[in-house]
């Protein structure tokens, strides 16, 4: 469910990584779920011998909506310098499937574990798939943009009177209903004649 | 479990004594003094051999990567600090240089700034390597080592709460360079500290590395293969340890690392022993790299000399209209970071610290995600644990180093 708390910024759908040139020294190539294995596997036996980092983004209202990115590395044994590469999959928002990679680097098991944790990302064909930060029997996924970044425990309550305002979402309705009733515990602690419910 | 041969739910101790065989689930952890942290390892042990070993982390999730996409560019480096607490400065100065990058900015970066970002994170790098010598250690029963370690560890801490006001996470890098120039004081202490690093680590080598003791927990203990180490994406000292000679600062140099002479110490045994004397000897380059700072120190500005994405001098803003608005604009609104994503790497205590930090083009990151070098360190355990004995399970865990604020983020 859209969260009113976050995105908390100008959610524009737009696709950073696809409007800059790389900009940093790792060669980017995107891919499908459907190709990301041969992908890979082409990869590592061009000499990228080491998966570094399996990370999510959930770029909200983008088709695909979610990219995994994978970070390779190959080694020049002898000189100990190396080389980067990034493959970028993009995962479409209904139903969310990736081929699990465990099998071909065993460094993927727990970065795919967290990246179904956060995000909801599900990897098919891996051997272990829980949640691996988050408690066992939590719902949602944290990481997405619709989570409202205090849980949806906490999303109707008044935010501490601290937070930055520019936090809230322009057009974010004060929570009336908690706010009132506090007013009115306020009032009664002076002892003051509460304050007239307007739902009433 | 606990489901006796009849099928119907028994005992615990029943079911032991029906059991023909040693094997048995220990659960160490979270609360273990050993684990260095909130770490639960589900080991199966039959006898005294693992035989199974299932690290559960989580306990620590803090959610810091969701904090960082709710708070400014500027603010989002006070939460990354807190990842990996050990050392926080390489947090920051990883994050720092992948927004540089986003900016386009890593050339404007004053020369003094650049020097003082290597001098801190060497450091913090020694302070982090402290800890673990002492805390690996009490591990073993070497108590007194622990005194001689935090010692050291408390000079740099002292350095740290001079530059930056706080001893464990001072927040003194800044997008564009440095809060504030060195303090007075602050390389009369670090000269002290320099000359007395070399008899202090005697000190400790004499009283550890020899050690007969010590050599018969470690050796041949916990063994990493160089195939294993790469497939299973080990990077730092455990990685060299293995024989493979990878190090950021060699290998995609930063923030000058490349004008700095230095060693990257390797093993090839790939034993709890040969990670234990990489990060010995990775303590002394370290001092070979702040030596070397210290020496060429230049003077200088320590902020880019650019307010789109750097704080006006604060003397100038009492005086110039300009200077006030961008220093209100600066704290109140940050600045915006032109879309893009990039990925900036360092070489933290525990191996390569990476940020993955996407912008699309707001004052707020879009994502920022880290590739935690403990994690990846810590999730071989359940590879190498396998056919060693419970007792040999606290060397191992120590030698992988885990750091739990950055496992668990």
């Amino acid at each position: 469910m859209p969260s009113s708390q976050t995105p908390p910024v100008g959610s524009t759908a737009i696709d950073p990584t696809a409007v800059r040139p790389a900009i940093d020294d790792a060669r980017i190539i995107r891919t499908t779920p459907a190709a990301l294995r041969d992908c890979l596997r082409s990869l590592k036996a061009e000499g990228f011998a080491m998966l570094s980092d399996i990370g999510g983004v959930d770029y909200l209202e983008r088709d695909p909506r979610f990219d995994v990115v994978y970070h390779l590395l190959k080694f020049a044994a002898a000189t100990g310098s190396a080389e980067r590469v990034r493959v970028l999959c993009g995962v479409p928002g209904e139903n969310p499937t990736v081929p699990s990679v465990c099998d071909m680097w065993p460094s993927a098991n727990w970065a795919e574990r967290e990246v179904y944790d956060l995000f909801g990302v599900t990897f098919s064909g891996h051997p272990d798939l829980r949640r691996i930060q988050m408690p066992d029997d939590w719902t949602g996924h944290p990481l997405r943009k619709d989570y409202p970044l205090r849980g949806p425990a906490l999303e109707r309550t008044p935010r501490p009177s601290f937070a930055l305002k520019s936090n809230v979402a322009a057009g974010t309705p004060a929570s009336g209903k908690t706010a009132a009733a506090l007013q009115r515990q306020i009032a009664a602690a002076r002892g003051e004649q509460p304050a007239k419910d307007p739902a009433k | 479990m606990t489901v006796t041969n009849s099928g119907v739910p028994g005992a615990l101790s029943m079911d032991v004594v029906e059991r023909k065989d040693n094997r048995m689930v220990l659960s160490m952890g979270p609360q273990h003094p050993s684990t260095h942290g909130v770490l639960q390892v589900i080991t199966e042990i039959e006898g005294e051999v693992v035989t199974h070993a299932e690290p559960e982390i989580g306990y620590l999730h803090t959610g810091i990567e969701k904090s960082a996409e709710n708070l400014f560019w500027t603010q989002a480096s006070t939460v990354i600090e807190r990842m990996d607490y050990l050392s926080p400065l390489s947090n920051a100065l990883c994050y720092i240089m992948a927004v540089e990058k986003l900016l386009g900015v890593e050339k404007q970066i004053p020369q003094r700034a650049q020097q003082v970002r290597v001098l801190l994170c060497e450091l913090s790098r020694l302070a982090s390597h402290c800890v673990w010598l002492g805390t690996g250690g009490i591990d073993l029963g070497a108590i007194s080592t622990f005194f001689y370690a935090f010692d050291l560890r408390e000079k740099i801490l002292d350095l740290n709460e001079l530059a930056g006001g706080a001893r464990m996470h001072p927040n003194y890098l800044r997008i564009g360079g440095l809060r504030d120039d060195l303090p007075a004081g602050f390389l009369d202490r670090l000269d002290a500290l320099i000359k007395m690093y070399p008899g202090r680590m005697r000190e400790m080598r004499n009283l550890l590395q020899m050690n007969p003791i010590l050599q018969d927990r470690m050796i041949d203990v916990g063994i990493l293969s160089p195939d294993d180490a790469i497939a299973w994406a080990i990077t730092g000292p455990a990685l060299r340890a293995s024989g493979i000679a990878y190090d950021v600062r060699k290998a995609f140099p930063y923030s000058g690392y490349e004008n700095y002479d230095f060693e990257v110490p390797t093993r090839g045994e790939g034993d709890a022993y040969a990670r234990f004397l990489v990060r010995l000897d990775e303590m002394d380059q370290s001092m070979r790299i702040i030596e070397q700072v210290r020496k060429n120190l230049v003077d200088g500005p320590v902020v880019a000399d650019d307010t789109k994405f750097s704080p006006p001098p604060k003397e100038t803003i009492a005086v110039s209209m300009e200077a006030l608005i961008h220093h209100f604009k600066y704290v109140s609104e940050s600045f915006r970071v032109p879309p893009g994503d990039v990925y900036a790497a360092v070489e933290g205590p525990r191996g390569e610290l990476g940020y993955y930090v996407v912008s699309n083009g707001d004052n707020r990151p879009w994502r920022v995600r880290t590739r935690p070098a403990s994690l990846y360190n810590l999730q071989v355990l359940k590879k190498i644990a396998v056919g060693e004995m419970i007792a040999d399970m606290v060397v191992m865990i120590g030698s992988l180093d885990p750091v739990f604020g950055e496992v668990d983020r």
